[in-house]
């Protein structure tokens, strides 16, 4: 076959295009891949690496049933990245109109930054889901996708509301303890946050994911607490403390045996989530740092060491001096006047001068050791923040006065959990064991503090006996419960205050029950009653009312009349 | 002196090779990107199911909250707290009520 001319040009023109065609991309391909490698490949990994720091989750806090008491959820936060004044004022002005919470400060804030040309200004953090759909249509019915955005965020609820609240405490924006075991525990709770990178394809759909830092998730905490009983335990101290006007209380229940704290209950009480406006007098957590004068209660202790020296019995008798005794220049008073009370009748009636009487002759020394080793002065270990030692002066510090003071309960200054820890060497077989909250963290139970053997068997069956008697017909009157035999002690502190012009107290009560084979020990205070003060009218009372429902929940079941027994 | 000449089938035979190699390595890589594309919608389905399980918890601990049943129990279904003495204690005789 013949090529003319003409067909010959053609052919050599399209091979030298295509000769040009081949250089040009020869060089595109070694501009790019040569003279070009370094930010061709820079711009490619900030177009598909992506690298960000997602928030560990808080762990969750359960009580001893297993129930949620505060759980961390994911949440959308709005924020305006106000790239231009008037779209971010035209979408701030609708969100106004959506029923969005928002103070009158934080509008003020929002309205002052966009003015001010701030890049990035946030709406409100951690919506609820609501308030989220009504955000995200305005974001995509202004088809202002860039100006109003989200993020997401851990969000902490408190699905018990109230309940627990002085253990719980609370959280603050960032999820950072700030209060209670979310305080205590922060480190352990909180976890580590990580740095991931995230290589992308153009779609931004990920295809590889690469740890930076590895991630920690925040552990959970399994706790002592029943929230049952922690429930109606602050039902009923609210009751009491509204219907005495008084100015706060405290509830404690333990379980003797374990130590675990069952119910840990202060009133006045607050919503967690609502922390940073809760007053610090509400927040804090009386049971722990509530610090006053035990009164009565800590005649207690006072037997106790008293029967552990063998320097009294139960049935010795003691002068009471009809109510009036002078000890230096003070004046000791009973209630009621007495001229000869036994050892036992002293605690049962809970006379003042009679527990002077036996605090002379116990002495300073004694006393005070036994003072120490019942652990007053000291924490008791909670992992509670802000829990007080309370106030034991050293022996040098006693005044000539202080030794009877000290015998009924001033001069010192305890928590109502170190006299719940007290109480429960006697219902505890005279064992010290330190009260606990914390059962397990992450499915692994804590250690626990050894018990202390503190009273002998024969002290704890007398102290026993004579707590029982002041329930049956001592000043605990007001506890007594058909078929339960509970042992107990009442107590009624003057509070020493400054300005003097109105007396106030404090009425407390400790107990355990069953007497003989106590299950749980409990101890109520109640702070400035106003019309009542004493502690058999207002705490025992109280005592009553909560060991009622404790007896039905535990089930432990009173010897009732054979007439309501039905044999299977 | 000769230079050895290498035979035609041997040329083809190491072309095939390079050519399966490299298709293998292709392929493997490709499967890469897909387990990498799989492994993230898991992970992602990992955390929304989390996050729902989450979610479910904190409903239903809100729902069982104490505060919330009483009011229920009271003042929908009318009931009321027992006096204690409409208890009824019942024991097997067997282990005389230690139950």
């Amino acid at each position: 076959m013949k090529i003319n001319s003409g067909e010959r040009k053609r052919t050599f023109l399209i091979f030298i295009l295509f000769c040009l065609w081949l250089l040009f991309v020869g060089w595109s391909l070694v501009r790019i891949q040569v003279f070009e490698y370094g930010k061709n490949v820079s711009k490619v990994r900030s177009q598909s690496n992506r690298t960000f720091t997602p928030h560990s989750k808080r762990g969750t806090i359960y009580d001893s049933c297993g129930e949620v008491l505060a759980i961390s959820v994911k949440a959308k936060s709005a924020f305006l990245s106000n790239k231009d004044k008037a779209d971010s004022l035209r979408i701030y002005n609708r969100i106004l109109r959506q029923k969005i919470y928002l103070t009158r400060n934080d509008k003020q804030n929002i309205k002052k930054r966009i003015k001010q040309g701030d890049k990035f200004i946030w709406i409100r953090r951690k919506l609820s889901d609501t308030e989220y759909q009504r955000l995200k249509k305005i974001k995509f019915s202004d088809r202002m996708e860039s100006t109003l955005d989200f993020i997401e965020e851990y969000k902490r609820i408190y699905p018990q509301n109230a309940t627990a609240c002085h253990i719980l405490g609370g959280v603050g924006i960032d999820e950072q303890g700030l209060w209670g075991l979310e305080y205590s525990l922060n480190d352990t709770i909180r976890g580590k946050d990580c740095k991931v990178k995230v290589v992308q394809d153009a779609r931004r759909k990920a295809f590889k994911l690469q740890y930076l830092e590895k991630p920690r998730d925040g552990k959970d905490i399994y706790l002592t607490i029943d929230s049952s009983i922690q429930f109606f335990v602050e039902k009923e101290l609210e009751a009491t403390v509204k219907k005495h006007k008084a100015k706060s209380g405290t509830v404690i229940v333990m379980d003797t045996r374990e130590g675990e704290i069952l119910a840990m209950a202060s009133f006045p009480n607050f919503n967690p989530i609502d922390l940073k406006y809760t007053s610090p007098e509400v927040i804090k957590n009386k049971a722990i740092s509530f610090l006053y004068h035990p009164g009565s209660t800590f005649k207690i202790i006072l037997a106790s060491t008293a029967l552990e020296q063998n320097l009294c019995s139960p049935q010795q008798t003691f002068k009471c001096f009809n109510g009036v005794y002078k000890v230096k220049d003070q004046v000791l008073t009973d209630e009621k006047p007495y001229d000869h009370l036994t050892f036992e009748e002293i605690i049962i009636y809970s006379s003042n001068i009679g527990a002077a009487r036996i605090g002379e002759r116990l002495g300073r020394k004694r006393y005070y050791e036994g003072i120490k080793r019942f652990g007053f002065g000291t924490r008791t270990g909670l992992r509670l923040p802000a829990e007080v030692r309370g106030i034991v002066n050293p022996l040098k510090k006693w005044s000539g006065v202080s030794l009877v003071f000290l015998a009924y309960g001033y001069e010192i200054g305890v928590t109502p959990i170190q006299m719940t820890r007290a109480f429960n060497v006697i219902a505890n077989d005279g064992y010290m064991i330190d009260p606990y909250i914390v059962k397990a963290i992450d499915g692994v139970v804590l250690k626990r503090s050894k018990k202390q053997k503190i009273l002998s068997p024969g002290t704890v069956v007398r102290m026993k006996a004579i707590m029982e008697e002041v329930v049956k017909r001592g000043t605990g009157k007001t506890t007594r419960i058909e078929g339960i035999p509970i042992a107990g002690k009442t107590g009624t502190t003057k509070k020493i205050e400054k300005n003097k012009k109105r007396i106030h107290y404090v009425s407390s009560f400790g107990g355990f029950f069953p007497a003989q084979r106590p299950r749980v020990t409990m101890f109520v205070v109640i702070d400035e009653p106003k019309d009542q003060f004493y502690g058999g009218d207002v705490a025992a009372p109280l005592f009553k009312s909560i060991a009622e429902r404790l007896l039905i929940y535990l089930k432990i079941f009173p010897e009732l009349d054979k007439t309501n027994e039905i044999k299977l | 002196m000769k230079k050895a000449k290498l035979p035609g089938g041997m040329l083809v035979l190491m072309t095939v090779i390079v050519f399966i190699l490299l298709f293998t390595y292709l392929s493997l890589n490709l499967k890469t990107v897909d387990f990498g594309y799989e492994l993230q919608e898991l992970i992602e389905l990992r955390d929304q199911l989390q996050e729902e399980i989450d979610k479910l918890k904190s409903d239903k601990a809100r729902l069982l909250n104490l505060e919330r049943v009483e009011k229920v129990v009271t003042e929908k279904l009318g009931y009321q707290y027992p006096e204690p003495e409409q208890f009824i204690k019942v024991f097997d005789t067997e282990d005389q009520g230690q139950k």
